[in-house]
């Protein structure tokens, strides 16, 4: 691809209207649906008088120019199309990059978006804010792809026919007078959850001049319990606001601040910074955590829990009690002692020594809350908090600026009551997401008339007679608040595709606000809290991508125990699940979010972190739960953690199909066994099973909303599942679930790594492989890296000699495996989907996966019940001695000077050697035509309609060859970003010879969007950068070292801090174990230590090993 | 074996030599011919909507290339000027001619003046032009005399061995930065002199063109 106006090929694409306008063309001008309605463009098929003397001039001149034989039909014509007028600060085939910001459930992180002529194409964040270094979450890398949906609603309709924006303008206006007229009486709005200052301004205004109606506000993952906690024990207007970067101790309860919560982008930066360690004498947080599911919080904990999320209450109480309470004691703990009291010996010691070790670290502890927990959990939450003197160091009280709204329950009554004949729905989705006792797909019957703001023609279209068209949220202007409340803009990129409204433009026109544009609304609101009143502070604000100030107001206000005492007075912990009553647990999913990602397909494909499902959800079970209905053989010895007992083929695994049945509700979905949940909680995963969506989103999954009432929002007691006896294929990525004892991810305690720091070194089977740099095992990195020294080989190595050596190193201490590289990766390298049937067939085509290991350790029952998780990013590692590269038969794949392994798509025949001959198994293979054909029609013959949705095309990033059917594609270390780096470098330095990229210029995207820092590129030949100060660290190693394939990817070993108080403290990580257990030679390593090559740590070169 | 093969059989071997030996010919001229980018680019002469003449713009009037392809130094893509450009002088010189009402036509519609391309490498090919013109690589080496052309032609063949022959040898093509944009300039001393200079050069700027696959493929 390159940039659109260097690229058009046809007559019909010079003369048809530019994209951005055209839909504006078929709702409004009849030409051009009389064009759209002939075989061809008017002017393909017949020739006009002044088109036959243009075709004798060209005609004229092919003869004249070819003179004889066929060189006048060799070349097709194609245009350049510049500017009518140049605009400024484009320059055609350079990117342009805009401060933006991404909002859900009243959040924005800060963005900068990468356009192309116009185009958004890929999604950054700014790193100017500080607390987000750049970084942002899995889904907003794929927001963009929704953007360009083919299957998005493309027109505003009224009873299912079309409307032209002005009509839907006449509509809101006539909306308006009547509105004035009486008040708002009998109206209702039901709104998503918003940060952002302006709809807060006409919120205000809305029910100023409409004191009538009704404001509702719903979000089906609700995020409130702290702020409504922090309201009832604190103070009006408050809400908590975490800070992790100062907590060396952190107790999470039932969270999952590093995955879907509030504020889990700076969570991860925070947290990791408190994890990073450098050197042996760095010490790092500890992390507890006490959940029902398995979260990738769950997986960094250093001692985890498992609780079922009622009891989490108990437990938070269990750890009061553990706490100096002070004055207040005498009153709370009874109550406290009331809530907790179910839980056997183990618990209560680990929630004692937990707690103990909370309260050595006062003011640098941190108890987490989830976000999905009731009120009365964080309310005990904040005050322990309190009690450990962790006000105003790890957790502020701020002031929450949003205004008081209704509920989807209020707005439900007032339906049944009849009191509402017009509700207006600004997003959202409620006929499939409001709880399951409001009926609200019938309620809606009872409303006159029902208006709907939706990016897609989705459920709660259909029951409405007025769809309004959403734009995109890189189509239109808005403002937000991050997380700590700093004020960040949302900038348009393009032009509505088709001609879509915003949130605040409806509202505005309701309001009959004289500047009714986005542009002017979101002015207005900067200007009135702006001091300066300048118009350059708000350029300011648009460069920057936020405001100058502090963010939220803090206040320094404390939590009452006698209100405390009040919230829990008439509440009592229910009773742990059991075998005949199990516990449902809803949770917003890791990858289609509450349902409104549901067609997107890099989200839908992208697997799970944990259970590594796509393009379905499942109902998640406990190996032990699974034991006794039966889905296990019960007289199978398989080890759960070592081997899915479910039939699994290829990516397939056959999973049983079980009805739930919650009360008078049921679901039936199939089950997938997750080792580490709590023993008789069921995790349903929202956000599939929809009825009315697009074509990727269809059939995925089964419907979790229709077991969830008003009163189980987070979770439901009393449930239970029975066979139906079907069977259903879920698609798996990896369902290998253990290491097979071999060093892949290395771990260690911390106090093992501070006694001896080489410990790395002395696992894996280098050490007794062939020594691989013989003679040459002192030479610096450098000297390694350049030379390739041969070693015991009988193979020549090449050398390498350009000005920079590429090389990467993952920290997988501080890898939290929230998937946001996969994304990212497929964002800028232009990587296709491929489709539940073919990933079933393990042919999914990212370039960077992570795989999920778990271990059990010495734990020889039959049930691993406790495993640990250890997560690892894998890419193309760049060796430098590549087995792909020997085995090719036409060198497409080959090394440069630099060190990359290359791929030249031209080059590749498609035998598959290469990907045959990977250890890492990193190479992936275009079986067919992704890019080109719809995904349910990949097996047609070569006749079958071709060609990318004009939509899809302009999300592809124009720097990125899109790759034909079959070819090997594979990681290039962003070799256009390389290229680009290099390119500029050279452009600045002109005559002078000043070529080499400074460290840090060139980001890989995965890098780029990583909120934890654990990936960094850059330079080995120079020994400064960060890379090569990495690769010097004792922890580095190599994955599959032992092979000889020298890889350019090196991984820093994992470290866990675990507690030798604890009960569950394991004096070496379970992956330790089990390694050692399984490598009969484990303990002989120990003889090596202090042997003179225990610095000589990087690419574990270990000739000691000789000996064995 | 003579009664299995008659005796014309043994000028056989000959003839199947010959007539593959003039087939194999035939076919390579062919394909050389009818394939290959020296014959099937160079003096590729479209008719452009507008008849802009380079020599007498940059030849007679000495306007810099920079002056349209404004870009040339900062992007990847030597942009074609907008139509706002051209404007810039002929809303005053030759306002009425007949010729530039294309132009003038994209000035007032925003529709673009649609040129036609001369030069394109495959959409697998990342060229940029920012790098080559800023390290002394000048505009001629690839598109020939333009100044001189009174309609442009593809003058070079651009296919990858040209290319390569260059990132393999550019002592032959570099100069000095400040004779990129003049299009005249030879070395005075001829080509060894040339040669000696790029050498030096080579060696102060630390040029050293990309030959490996990643250098333009992505």
């Amino acid at each position: 691809m390159k940039p659109l106006n260097s690229n058009p090929t046809s007559k019909a694409e010079l003369t048809g209207p530019r994209y951005w306008r055209s839909l504006d063309d078929l709702a409004q001008t009849p030409q051009f649906l009389e064009q759209v309605e002939r075989e061809f463009g008017p002017e393909a098929s017949e020739l006009s008088e002044v088109d036959r003397r243009h075709f004798f001039k060209i005609m004229a001149a092919s003869f004249a120019l070819g003179g004889i034989g066929f060189s006048g039909c060799r070349r097709p014509e194609s245009h350049i199309l510049p500017h009518s007028k140049a605009p400024e600060h484009l320059i055609p085939g350079e990117p342009l990059y805009y401060a933006s910001s991404y909002s859900v459930r009243g959040e924005s992180a800060p963005l900068l978006v990468e356009t192309h002529t116009g185009r958004p194409t890929k999604i950054e964040g700014n790193g100017d804010l500080p607390g987000y270094n750049g970084s942002t979450s899995l889904k907003a890398q794929a927001s963009v792809l929704e953007l360009y949906d083919p299957d998005r609603a493309a027109r505003h309709t009224r009873k299912g026919s079309a409307l032209s924006q002005s009509e839907v303008f006449d509509a809101l206006s006539a909306f308006k007078d009547k509105l004035s007229e009486n008040k708002g009486d009998r109206f209702a709005i039901l709104a998503e959850k918003s940060s952002s200052p302006t709809r807060l301004r006409l919120k205000k205004a809305f029910m100023k001049a409409y004191p009538q109606a009704i404001w509702a506000e719903y979000e089906p993952v609700d995020t409130d319990s702290g702020a409504k906690a922090a309201k009832s024990v604190a103070g009006p207007n408050l809400k908590p606001l975490y800070d992790f970067s100062r907590a060396e101790r952190i107790l999470s309860v039932d969270g999952d601040f590093l995955g879907q919560d509030p504020g889990a982008l700076t969570f991860s930066k925070q947290f990791a910074d408190g994890r990073r360690v450098r050197s042996s004498k760095d010490e790092m947080n500890r992390l507890y955590v006490a959940e029902g599911n398995f979260t990738i919080t769950g997986a960094m904990a250093d001692h985890r829990k498992r609780l079922a999320s009622s009891q989490m209450i108990g437990f938070l109480a269990g750890i009061a009690l553990n706490i100096e309470l002070g004055v207040e004691g005498e009153a709370l703990q009874p109550i406290f002692e009331n809530l907790t009291g179910s839980f056997d010996e183990d618990t209560k010691t680990w929630i004692a020594k937990c707690a103990e070790d909370l309260s050595h670290h006062k003011g640098k502890s941190l108890v987490y809350v989830g976000a999905q927990l009731s009120p009365e959990a964080h309310a005990i939450g904040l005050l322990i908090n309190e009690k450990l003197g962790n006000l105003g160091e790890t957790l502020t009280f701020v002031e929450d600026v949003d205004t008081e709204s209704s509920s989807i329950q209020d707005l439900a009554a007032a339906i049944s009551d009849g009191n509402v004949t017009a509700l207006l729905v600004m997003g959202g989705n409620p006929v499939y997401n409001a709880p399951a006792d409001l009926g609200f797909e019938a309620l809606l019957d009872k409303v006159g008339m029902v208006a709907r703001l939706g990016y897609y023609e989705d459920e709660t279209s259909a029951k409405s007679e007025y769809h309004i068209l959403q734009a995109h949220y890189l189509e239109t202007w808005g403002d937000g608040r991050t997380y700590d409340g700093h004020i960040v803009p949302q900038q348009p990129m393009i032009l509505p595709l088709f001609d879509g409204l915003s949130e605040i433009e409806v509202l505005a026109r309701l309001l009959g606000e004289a500047n009714p544009d986005g542009h002017s609304l979101v002015y207005e609101t900067f200007q009135s809290s702006s001091e300066t009143k300048e118009k350059r502070a708000f350029d300011k604000f648009l460069h920057d991508g936020f405001a100058r100030g502090e963010g939220y107001k803090k206040t320094h206000s404390l939590v009452s125990g006698s209100k405390l005492v009040g919230v829990l007075e008439n509440f009592s912990q229910p009773a742990a699940p059991s075998s005949d009553s199990l516990e449902v647990v809803f949770v917003n999913d890791a990858k289609v979010d509450d349902g409104r990602y549901n067609n997107n397909g890099w989200l839908q494909e992208c697997p799970d972190p944990m259970n590594k499902l796509t393009w379905d959800n499942a109902i998640i079970i406990s190996p032990r739960l699974a034991k006794e209905q039966g889905i296990v053989a019960s007289d199978s010895m398989i080890q759960v953690a070592r081997k899915n007992p479910n039939r699994v083929r290829d990516s397939r695994t056959f999973a049983p199909v079980y009805k739930v049945k919650v009360g008078d509700l049921e679901v039936t979905g199939a089950v997938h066994i997750l080792p580490g949940l709590d023993n008789y909680t069921l995790v349903l995963p929202l956000g599939y099973g929809r009825t009315k969506t697009g074509r990727i989103g269809q059939n995925s999954g089964y419907n979790a909303y229709s077991v969830r009432t008003s009163s189980t929002m987070a979770f439901a007691p009393g449930a239970t599942i029975e066979a139906t006896g079907e069977e259903f294929q879920l698609t798996n990525t990896q369902e290998h679930w253990s290491m097979e004892g071999r060093a892949i991810v290395r771990e260690a305690n911390l106090d093992d790594y501070h006694h001896s720091p080489d410990w790395v070194s002395h696992m894996g089977a280098e050490s007794h492989s062939p020594p691989i740099y013989g003679k040459d095992k002192y030479m610096s990195t450098q000297g390694k890296i350049t030379t390739t020294p041969r070693g015991e080989s009988i193979y020549e190595h090449p050398d390498y000699t350009g000005n920079h050596q590429w090389g990467m190193n993952i920290d997988l201490n501080v890898c939290t495996g929230c998937n946001a590289c996969v994304v990212a990766c497929q964002s800028e390298n232009n990587i296709p989907i491929v489709g539940r049937d073919q990933v079933r067939r393990g042919r999914e085509m990212h370039w960077i996966r992570l795989d999920r290991y778990f271990s059990s350790g010495l734990e020889k029952t039959e049930i691993p019940e406790d495993p640990q998780v250890s997560l690892q990013p894998v890419g193309c590692m760049h060796c430098e001695t590549a087995p792909c590269e020997q085995v090719c038969p036409v060198n497409a794949t080959v090394h440069d000077s630099e060190g990359l392994n290359t791929m030249a798509y031209n080059r590749c025949i498609g035998t598959r050697y290469c990907a045959n001959n990977c250890p890492y198994k990193v190479r992936r293979f275009n079986f067919f035509d992704y890019q080109q054909r719809p995904l349910d029609r990949l097996y047609e013959g070569p006749l079958a309609p071709k060609g990318m949705p004009e939509l899809t095309q302009m999300a592809q990033n124009p720097d990125v060859s899109i790759r034909m059917r079959g070819v090997m594609e594979k990681c290039t270390y962003c070799t256009q970003r390389i290229q680009q780096a290099k390119i500029d470098q050279k452009v600045k330095a002109k005559d002078s010879p000043n070529v080499k990229v400074p460290d840090g210029t060139i980001k890989t995207a995965c890098e780029q969007v990583c909120p934890t820092e654990a990936i960094v590129f850059g330079d080995l030949l120079d020994p400064e950068s960060r890379v090569a100060k990495l690769r010097e660290n004792e922890r580095n190693y190599s994955v599959l070292g032992y092979l000889n394939v020298r890889p350019r990817t090196t991984y820093l070993a994992r470290l866990r801090n675990p507690n030798p108080e604890m009960p569950d403290y394991s004096d070496q990580p379970l992956a330790k174990v089990e390694y050692d257990q399984k490598t009969p030679h484990g303990s002989h390593d120990g003889d090596h230590h202090g042997s003179g090559d225990s610095h000589d740590t990087h690419d574990s070169d270990h000739d000691t090993g000789g000996s064995h | 074996m003579s009664k299995v093969f008659p005796k014309a059989a043994n000028a056989l071997p000959l003839k199947i030599v010959i007539f593959l030996g003039v087939f194999v010919t035939t076919g390579l001229a062919g394909i050389t011919y009818y394939i290959t980018p020296k014959y099937t680019r160079v003096g590729y002469e479209p008719i452009q909507p507008v008849p802009y003449d380079h020599s007498f713009h940059v030849g007679e009037l000495g306007m810099d290339c920079r002056y349209c392809h404004s870009k040339v130094d900062q992007s990847s893509h030597a942009n074609v000027p907008a139509s706002s450009t051209c404007m810039n002088c002929h809303s005053m010189i030759k306002p009425d001619s007949e010729l530039l009402e294309p132009v003038r036509a994209s000035y007032q519609s925003g529709e673009p003046v649609p040129w036609v391309r001369i030069h394109e490498v495959p959409d697998y090919v990342y060229f940029d032009h920012s790098v080559h013109v800023n390290r002394g690589i000048s505009c001629v080496e690839c598109h020939g005399q333009v100044n001189k052309m009174e309609v442009v032609s593809h003058a070079e063949p651009q296919s990858m061995s040209w290319c390569l022959d260059c990132h393999r040898h550019p002592e032959k093509k570099i100069r000095p930065v400040e004779h990129v944009f003049d299009l005249d300039w030879v070395h005075p001393g001829g080509e060894l002199a040339q040669i000696e200079m790029g050498k030096e050069l080579v060696n102060e700027w630390n040029v050293n063109p990309p030959q490996s696959c990643s250098g333009c493929h992505r």
